[in-house]
């Protein structure tokens, strides 16, 4: 006896509860791009899992073009972080809302 | 037998490391946290057999992407997190609908009797073999394939123009 499709989906909900949960509750902007790193991998199991019950390729490719769009979300989000942080001192999402410039 | 208890040390390990990744105060201790929960996922994705996206799992979120993200917690160091005044109550109230919508439309589908505990997926399958994955890259999906590689190319110039300001910003060439 295998493990079921369903068990996988259950896990997957929970993990993108709890991507969500810190996207809503952390002001570092650090911690949030932390937690839709979460929400991006409850999304992979599926594609990884469904892949798997149907016999097909597609979802790997589409699991490992998630995986080359959150390299580079890090690498643009972490940029500005740093661009934005070095001249001011706090670390709060809401002090970004005037990128001006 | 063996499987479905790899498959419960690995979903307790993602969902533990993640509960570290949304509460721990400190940023380090979240995103070596994250780790965690990457590795958990690495091994349910050999579970699925799948060990080409395991490895790349592996090797580029946790060798790579949390790297980049502990140099940038080292780099910026301590912050003092300030207490919030507007926290979108609205906006939070949409998305735990969402997240709720969500939630029941993967219950419906966990019920649903070709996905359900009595279907055992196919065996002896390689769609996670790395031929398996090369080929499809090459040729079904190639679009996809050069869609990547533009979307790499902008990230690295993206991020040479953002470093290359913020020097700027403090005076230097």
């Amino acid at each position: 006896m295998t493990v079921p499709m369903s068990a996988y989906l259950v896990l997957s909900i929970v993990l993108l509860g709890l991507g969500m949960l810190g996207v809503m509750r952390r002001r570092n902007p650090l911690l949030l791009l932390l937690s839709i790193e979460l929400m991006l991998n409850a999304g992979n199991i599926l594609l990884i899992g469904f892949s798997r019950q149907w016999d097909d390729p597609a979802g790997q490719i589409f699991a490992l073009v998630v995986m080359v769009v959150a390299a580079a979300e890090v690498v643009i989000g972490l940029g500005l972080v740093v661009a934005v942080f070095r001249s001011r001192m706090n670390l709060d999402v809401d002090e970004m809302s005037s990128m001006k410039g | 037998m063996g499987e479905q208890v790899t498959f419960a040390i690995a979903a307790i390990g993602a969902v533990s490391f993640g509960i570290g990744v949304v509460f721990f105060k400190d940023a380090f201790r979240a995103a070596v946290s994250l780790i965690g929960t990457l590795l958990s996922v690495a091994l349910l994705f050999i579970v699925l057999m799948a060990p080409f996206v395991a490895a790349l799992q592996v090797i580029v979120y946790a060798g790579a992407i949390v790297v980049l993200f502990l140099f940038v917690i080292a780099y910026l160091g301590e912050r003092n997190e300030v207490p919030g005044r507007d926290r979108l109550d609205a906006m939070q109230a949409v998305g735990w609908i969402a997240l709720l919508g969500i939630a029941a439309f993967g219950v419906i589908a966990a019920l649903d009797s070709t996905i359900g505990p009595g279907v055992p997926p196919p065996t002896n399958t390689d769609v996670g073999s790395p031929a398996a994955i090369g080929h499809a890259f090459l040729s079904d999906h190639i679009i996809a394939f050069e869609g990547t590689s533009l979307i790499l190319l902008v990230a690295a110039v993206g991020a040479v123009i953002l470093a290359k300001r913020a020097v700027q910003l403090e005076g230097g060439r």
